[in-house]
C-alpha cells in the first residue's frame, strides 16, 4: 500500500514535469509565492498585475536578468547592457550624478543617444500607481498592446535607441542559449522556452521587491527614534501649508511613500517644448509642463533632480521652491506660493528642511544583498 | 413603519429583528456638481463670485459620512461601518456614486442627513492607507485625520494680471496662542465638519432600488452672507481657522436634492 502511494506520487510528479505548457503559461503550482511584508504605515494595496503573481522563482530569475548585460542580445563586452548599467543600487537605482560614464547623471544608450529624461529612482514601485515614467505614459489605462506596466518597460528598454537599441528576438535567442536560464524559466513560468513576455515578468517581479522602509523617519514614525531639533523643525516646514508645503504633492506622515504618484507643473518654466510631458499623454492643457512627483526617499543618492536634471544638489532644489517658482497658465494649483516665487524660506529654515529630507535616507536599501548583483550568473560555474 | 433608532451596523448586514429582507430596498446616492445651475466645468475661468472674483476649479475631492434617513415622527436609519464614509473626486465619475445598502428598510422617508467631512469618531489618522483616500491626509501636527475637502482652484480679480492658485482646503482647525500659525503654538483644535439635512420625499420599496441625487453648488462656497474673498487668505486656509469657519458656514447651504429616480 505504501509502495503504491509512492508510485502514484512519482507518477504525478513526472506528469507535472512532462506536461508541455505554453511559453506564457502562468506559474505552475510548484512555484513558491513571494510574500511582501507591508511595512508599518505603508499602503495595503499592492500594484501587482493579476497575470504576474510574485513568486520566489520569478524574483530569482528577474534578479539575474536585471543584472545580465546579455539582455541587450549581445555578448561583446562593449555592447552588452543590462538594467543595472544605469539602475545602480548604490544610487537607489539611478545612475548617479557622479557616475564616471554618464556625465551629470544623464544616461545614454548603447548608441550614445541620451535618454529623453533623467532617471526616476526605482523605489517602492510595488505601490506605484497612475502610470510609470515621468509622464505616466506606461499605464494600466492604456489599451493593449500599448505599454501598461513594468513588464512592458523591459521590452521597451531592449528596443529603445536611447537604451539597449536591441531586438527582442535576438535577446530571447541569446538568453535561451545560456546554460541555466531555461531551467530558471521552467521553475518560474513552467516552460524552458524564453519569451520576452516572461523576461519582462521576471524583471518586474524583482523590481517590485525593491522596498525602502527603514529610514530614520520610518523609525521615528514607529516611535523607535527621535528627530533632532533641526530635523523636527524641517518636518514641520514640510508638513505645513504656511511652511514649505511639500506634503500636498510628496506625502508625509500620512503617506510614507513620499509621493502621491500624481503629476504637477511645479513652476519651473514659462516655456514648454518637451514632447514627453504629461500633456502629451492626456492632451489636457492643464497638464502642460507637468511631471510625476518623484518619491523623496533616498534623495541623497538620487541627484540630479527634476525630469531634466537641472538641479545638481538638494540645496538647489530647496532654493528653487523657496524663491525660484515661476508662473505659467498650467502651473499646478497646489503651487499657491507662486505670487512670491516660492515659499520664501530663511537660510536656517532651508537647513532645517534639508535636515528633515535627509532623514528619508535608507542606507539599508542601497546595501541590501537581496537587491544586489548575484555573485554568479546562471551559466557561470 | 420604520422603527425608531434602528441602526444598520453594516451595509450588507441583515436587519434587526422585525425587519425582513423582503421589506427592504437598495439606495444609491449620486453626487452632482454645478455652478449656477450648470454642470461644473473644470479648468475653465468662467465663474465669478459675488465679490466679482473670477475663478476656475481644478480639483474637487471630499468626504461625506454619517448618512442617515429620516421619517416623519422621528424614526431614522443610520448607516454605519464599512459604507459609512464616501470619498468623492468630482473628476472621477465612478466616485460620484455611493451604493448604500442592500437592506435599507422599506418605507417613506422625508429627509436625509449626512456629515460633510468626518466627525471626531471617523476622522482617525491612519484609517486610510491606500490612495485616493490616503492622499486626503491632514498633517497630524495640524490636527490629524483627513482633509474634509480639497478644492484646488485659480482665481483673479480686476487688479490681477494672471490667475493665482488657491487651495480651498477644509479640515480640523487650529487655535494658535500667538499671531503666527506656528504649529508649536497650537493650544487647541476645532472641528469644522458640519451636518447637512436635506428634505426629500423618498419611498424605499421592497426589492427595488432608488437613486437620490445630491447636488453641490460649488459657487455656494464663495457666495451668500459669508462671501469669501480669496485675497484675504494669501496663504490658504488650512492654518487659518477664520477662513475655514467662513467656508464651513457657506458649506451648509451648498447642497440640494435632485429628482429621485426609482428603478
Amino acid at each position: 500500500m505504501k509502495n503504491a502511494a509512492f508510485f502514484f506520487f512519482i507518477l504525478f510528479m513526472v506528469s507535472l514535469i512532462s506536461c508541455k505548457k505554453p511559453a506564457d503559461a502562468p506559474a505552475s503550482s510548484i512555484t513558491t509565492p513571494y510574500q511582501i511584508t507591508i511595512p508599518s504605515h505603508f499602503p495595503a494595496k499592492l500594484n501587482i498585475p493579476s497575470d504576474n503573481p510574485m513568486t520566489v522563482e520569478g524574483v530569482t530569475l528577474g534578479r539575474f536578468l536585471f543584472y545580465d548585460g546579455r539582455l541587450s542580445g549581445r555578448t561583446d563586452p562593449d555592447s552588452m547592457m543590462s538594467c543595472a548599467n544605469c539602475h545602480i543600487q548604490a544610487n537607489s537605482f539611478v545612475c548617479g550624478i557622479n557616475n564616471p560614464k554618464y556625465t551629470n547623471g544623464h544616461p545614454f544608450g548603447l548608441t550614445g543617444i541620451l535618454t529623453p529624461h533623467y532617471m526616476l529612482p526605482m523605489i517602492n514601485l510595488v505601490w506605484a500607481d497612475h502610470g510609470y515614467l515621468w509622464n505616466g505614459s506606461v499605464s494600466e489605462a492604456n489599451p493593449s498592446p500599448r505599454p501598461q506596466n513594468i513588464e512592458d518597460v523591459v521590452w521597451m528598454a531592449i528596443q529603445a535607441p536611447h537604451e539597449m537599441h536591441g531586438d527582442t528576438n535576438r535577446t530571447k535567442t541569446l538568453i535561451q542559449s545560456l546554460k541555466g536560464y531555461p531551467d530558471l524559466f521552467m521553475k518560474a513560468f513552467g516552460s524552458e522556452t524564453v519569451t520576452i513576455r516572461n523576461t519582462g515578468k521576471a524583471i518586474a517581479q524583482f523590481v517590485r521587491t525593491l522596498i525602502s522602509a527603514n529610514s530614520k523617519f520610518d523609525r521615528f514614525l514607529k516611535g523607535q527614534e527621535q528627530l533632532t531639533t533641526s530635523e523636527r523643525t524641517g518636518f514641520v516646514l514640510f508638513m505645513t501649508e504656511q511652511g514649505g508645503d511639500c506634503f500636498h504633492c510628496h506625502g508625509g506622515d500620512g503617506n510614507p511613500l513620499f509621493t502621491t504618484n500624481l503629476f504637477y507643473n511645479n513652476g519651473k518654466d514659462t516655456v514648454f517644448d518637451d514632447l514627453r510631458d504629461r500633456y502629451h499623454v492626456t492632451q489636457n492643457l492643464s497638464d502642460i509642463g507637468a511631471y510625476k512627483a518623484p518619491t523623496l526617499r533616498n534623495l541623497v543618492f538620487t541627484a540630479p533632480y527634476m525630469h531634466d536634471g537641472r538641479f545638481k544638489t538638494l540645496d538647489e532644489v530647496i532654493d528653487f521652491y523657496s524663491s525660484g517658482v515661476v508662473w505659467s497658465p498650467s502651473i499646478s494649483p497646489l503651487m499657491h506660493h507662486v505670487a512670491t516665487h516660492g515659499v520664501q524660506l530663511l537660510p536656517k529654515q532651508k537647513a532645517d528642511l534639508k535636515a528633515f529630507l535627509l532623514t528619508l535616507t535608507d542606507s539599508s536599501f542601497v546595501t541590501n544583498p537581496d537587491y544586489s548583483r548575484p555573485l554568479k550568473m546562471p551559466d557561470e560555474k | 413603519m420604520i422603527f425608531i433608532g434602528m441602526i444598520l451596523s453594516s451595509c450588507h448586514k441583515d436587519h434587526s429583528p422585525g425587519i425582513t429582507a423582503l421589506k427592504s430596498g437598495t439606495v444609491q446616492i449620486d453626487f452632482l456638481h454645478s455652478v449656477d445651475g450648470n454642470p461644473l466645468v473644470f479648468d475653465s475661468l468662467e465663474y465669478v463670485t459675488s465679490l466679482g472674483n473670477q475663478y476656475m476649479v481644478n480639483d474637487l475631492q471630499y468626504f461625506v459620512s454619517g448618512l442617515s434617513f429620516h421619517a416623519s415622527g422621528g424614526a431614522w436609519v443610520y448607516i454605519q461601518d464599512s459604507c459609512a464614509i464616501h470619498y468623492v473626486d468630482a473628476r472621477i465619475e465612478s466616485s460620484a456614486h455611493w451604493l448604500i445598502a442592500q437592506h435599507l428598510p422599506a418605507g417613506n422617508y422625508d429627509s436625509i442627513g449626512f456629515i460633510f467631512g468626518l466627525d471626531e469618531a471617523d476622522n482617525r489618522t491612519g484609517r486610510f492607507v491606500n490612495p485616493p483616500e490616503r492622499d486626503m491626509f491632514w498633517p497630524e501636527m495640524l490636527g490629524g485625520g483627513y482633509h474634509y475637502m480639497k478644492m484646488n482652484l485659480k482665481w483673479k480679480n480686476q487688479a490681477m494680471q494672471e490667475t493665482m492658485p488657491f487651495m480651498f482646503h477644509l479640515g480640523i482647525g487650529q487655535m494658535y496662542s500667538g499671531t503666527t500659525a506656528d504649529p508649536d503654538s497650537i493650544i487647541g483644535f476645532i472641528q469644522n465638519y458640519f451636518p447637512v439635512k436635506l428634505p426629500v420625499s423618498t419611498v424605499i420599496s421592497a426589492n427595488h432600488s432608488s437613486s437620490i441625487g445630491i447636488e453641490m453648488n460649488v459657487g455656494g462656497w464663495f457666495d451668500g452672507q459669508n462671501a469669501f474673498d480669496f485675497s484675504l487668505y494669501p496663504m490658504g486656509i488650512m492654518q487659518n481657522q477664520s477662513g475655514m469657519y467662513r467656508a464651513a458656514l457657506n458649506g451648509r447651504n451648498v447642497f440640494s436634492i435632485q429628482p429621485i429616480v426609482y428603478n
